[in-house]
């Protein structure tokens, strides 16, 4: 159990009651239909969703990063594809939080405070876990900025109304010559592919970007020319555990299901065997851990402590342990956990265990924390690329 | 390993792979989309000796063994589980009539069986928390001479496309209690009827439903093995299975190894294909060596079998080698392929087929416990 603060209780409980009447009952659905589930962003107007980490002085919320973490946590225990669509909207509003001008917060904040949706625009073919292999260029005109190039598995790329999207202003500079852009839906030559067939979190929105000289207004640049990779790399530190949240949902939500099907299994027999037993607990030892290891993390962004090693630790551990937790639940169940809801669920902790980069990346940033003492703040994807 | 085989042996395993090649590459895809069963295939498996590994070449088989079954069926899963489940259903009541069957059972039923004119299956699981428990239990009650069978078996494959159904039911024994019984059924037997095919996540193409048994009246000819054998029967033959599973998966494995491991040789990051990092290089070591290891299991079981010695210890290590390492197989070839390997299809900008997803659905279902509460290290601890 967590010790909360009598409005932390009241948040989460919120939280609790949205899943539990809007995401639940549809999760299955739209799972299957892969469509996108739009019914969701009327709910979630009234509440103002999306405005949990947005400030108070912008009509926000204001969360602490813990209790923003508790309603992650309630999100990926209702669907993590649903979840996904809502946490990568708030998560796109990181990099205009952390380099955004007053301006540039009203432009990109008072949409998404409307329900509307953001995305974040990094990856591209050539550059994945080598965030610095991007070719996409801004050039610098006599208006702003021209944008060309691609961006591939962006979430929410097809149904965001504001983008944050990263680019080389100097290429000749590598990862010091990434810059960050805002970008809005219907700028001439900004163009939306196919959304992607994914195995888990299909109603999750993931399509290709083209940037066909996109123009964009000088003021849309985030931070200064260069600031880019510094941006990403703070954004993604504060994106990770957001995704560890969710995978504790996940995984909460694949043991109590799994305890609902062995009730229905062994009915009048509260204890099934020890082996059985055992497994569960294990379940639970692991849930608790990747809980504690996300809290601890908010804790010390709280306290205005770096935590860039947990922030990654939170991620990894987190989805590894949805992974496990899933696989064992459908393997447990047999054949009904085959054909259960189970099995999506453990379809879903597949991807999380890539997405806002690889568990392989983060373990390379955390042995990197771990062999350089006193802790640098550099990313690893520095290190690997000399 | 192919040193390690007959002629025979060597033979089939060269007519599986040129099966999966011509006739499964060009279908697997689909078939896990559709999710139809695929009909015309049992024609050719029966053409390339596929369907009567375990039956004698006298009783209409080939006589080639469980060895050039588990090889066939690790082969063939390299490319299309899914109809690897088909023959590990269908083979494993070929199996279980091979060793128990009467004489005029085994004239009546093996050489169809391993000619493809009939297709078999087993009907084992029930909802209940083992079998007989339950409210929907398949129980039999004897009527004169005959057996009647009520009740509705769960999860049962190849159903509804099966012709010959290897069913177990609770029947009264001697002292009172219950023992199981084994029954040959014949699909078309008047009050059996199969329900609608469920949806499962992987191996689709396969039919999986409830088979519900209505008066079903069985004359004693149809009971396999004496009333004392049911629960040899029922043990041996989901040793079998797990056996034909466990190749399942090995092959599944094998194929993931292989893809991940031309991904990691074409994809360029940090200036060099990725093949070249120790960290993706311990990853597909590891997958390599799980499945290696699992597979020597696999072949020591089989060999245990044609000897005519007891397999079922070693059948079950290789199902709990595979319930803790199985799943990881595919869980750490996908993190090779990173947004690639979570694709059902290849998007058009990257292009090329992507089965990893669809073997990670797969391998979800080859390796399955019976029941929550039927746990191989059971049988293991028993034998120590």
């Amino acid at each position: 159990m967590n010790i909360l603060s009598p409005e932390q209780t009241a948040i989460q409980a919120a939280a609790k009651d949205f899943v539990a009447r809007h995401i639940i009952p549809k999760a299955v659905e739209f799972d299957k239909s892969g469509a996108f589930h739009s019914f969701l962003l009327e709910e979630a107007k009234p509440g103002k969703i999306f405005g949990m980490a947005i400030p108070k002085a912008f009509g926000g919320l204001d969360y602490t990063p813990l209790t923003q973490a508790l309603v992650l946590e309630e999100w990926g225990y209702g669907c993590c594809g649903m979840a996904t669509t809502l946490a990568a909207s708030v998560l796109s509003m990181e990099s205009v939080l952390l380099a955004g001008n007053d301006a540039q917060k009203k432009q990109f904040f008072t949409p998404m405070l409307n329900g509307k949706i953001g995305a974040f625009a990094l990856t591209e073919p050539s550059a994945g876990s080598d965030v610095g292999g991007g070719k996409t260029t801004a050039v610098k005109t006599a208006e702003g900025y021209t944008l060309h190039g691609s961006k591939c598995w962006i979430t929410n790329g097809g149904i965001a109304e504001v983008f944050t999207i990263f680019a080389q202003t100097d290429p000749a500079k590598g990862v010091k010559g990434i810059s960050a852009f805002i970008v809005e839906r219907g700028t001439p030559g900004f163009t939306v592919g196919d959304e992607e067939d994914k195995l888990g979190l299909r109603s999750s929105n993931t399509v290709f970007l083209g940037l066909d000289n996109v123009k964009i207004p000088a003021a849309n640049l985030l931070g200064k020319e260069g600031d880019g990779m510094k941006i990403a790399m703070q954004t993604l530190d504060l994106a990770r555990p957001a995704i560890g949240a969710l995978a504790v949902g996940l995984a909460q939500r694949a043991l109590d299901e799994c305890v609902k099907l062995l009730h229905e299994k062994f009915p009048g027999k509260p204890f099934p065997g020890q082996a059985l037993q055992f497994k569960l607990a294990d379940m639970k030892i692991q849930i608790e851990a990747a809980r504690q290891v996300l809290h601890h993390m908010m804790a010390l962004r709280e306290a205005k402590l770096p935590f860039s090693e947990e922030s990654a630790m939170a991620k990894t551990f987190g989805t590894d342990v949805a992974m496990n937790v899933t696989a064992t639940a459908v393997r447990l169940m047999g054949a009904a956990g085959y054909s259960s809801e189970l099995a999506k669920f453990m379809r879903d902790a597949k991807v999380m265990q890539i997405y806002e980069g690889t568990n392989q990346i983060q373990r390379l940033v955390i042995a990197r924390a771990v062999l350089s003492r006193p802790k640098s703040a550099a990313p690893a994807e520095k290190v690997l690329a000399k | 390993m192919s040193s390690h085989l007959t002629d025979e042996q060597q033979r089939i395993v060269k007519s599986a792979d040129a099966f999966a090649d011509e006739f499964l590459e060009p279908i697997a895809a689909d078939l896990d989309r559709n999710g139809k069963y695929p009909k015309a295939v049992i024609a050719e498996l029966a053409k390339h000796d596929l369907l009567g590994l375990v039956v004698t070449k006298s009783a209409g088989g080939t006589g080639a063994g469980f060895t050039a079954h588990v090889e066939a069926l690790q082969r063939l899963s390299q490319t299309c589980p899914a109809v690897g489940s088909i023959i590990n259903n269908h083979t494993a009541a070929s199996y279980a009539i091979s060793k128990w069957g009467s004489e005029a059972q085994k004239t009546a039923h093996l050489s169809a069986l391993a000619k493809g004119q009939a297709l078999g299956a087993i009907c084992v699981y029930e909802s209940g928390a083992a079998l007989g428990l339950g409210a929907d239990a398949l129980l039999g009650t004897q009527a004169g001479t005959n057996i009647k069978l009520n009740g509705k078996k769960a999860f049962v494959r190849n159903a509804g496309v099966a012709d010959t159904y290897l069913v177990f039911a609770t029947l009264p024994a001697d002292d009172g209690k219950t023992a199981i019984s084994a029954f040959i059924v014949d699909a078309k037997t008047t009050g059996l009827s199969v329900g609608v095919a469920a949806q499962t996540m992987g191996l689709r193409g396969c039919p999986v439903a409830e088979v519900t048994f209505e008066n079903v009246v069985l004359d004693s000819a149809a009971r396999l093995g004496a009333a004392k054998d049911g629960a040899a029967i029922l043990s041996e033959t989901l040793s079998v299975y797990a056996l034909g599973e466990a190749a399942q998966t090995v092959g599944i494995g094998k194929a993931a190894a292989k893809h991940a491991a031309a991904a990691a040789k074409h994809r360029i990051q940090f200036g060099h294909p990725i093949y070249s990092l120790q960290a993706i290089q311990t990853l597909l070591a590891e997958i390599a060596s799980d499945a290696h290891l699992a597979w020597l299991g696999i072949r020591h079981a089989a060999q245990l079998i044609e000897d005519g010695a007891p397999f079922e210890t070693e059948a079950a290590i290789v199902k709990s080698f595979l319930g803790r390492f199985g799943a990881k197989l595919l869980v750490d070839a996908i993190q090779v392929e990173g947004g690639l390997g979570i694709c059902e299809t290849a998007p058009p900008h990257f292009g090329g087929a992507l089965p990893l997803a669809r073997l990670f659905r797969d391998l979800a279902g080859t390796t399955l416990l019976e029941t929550p509460a039927d746990f191989p290290e059971a049988l293991i601890a028993a034998s120590l």
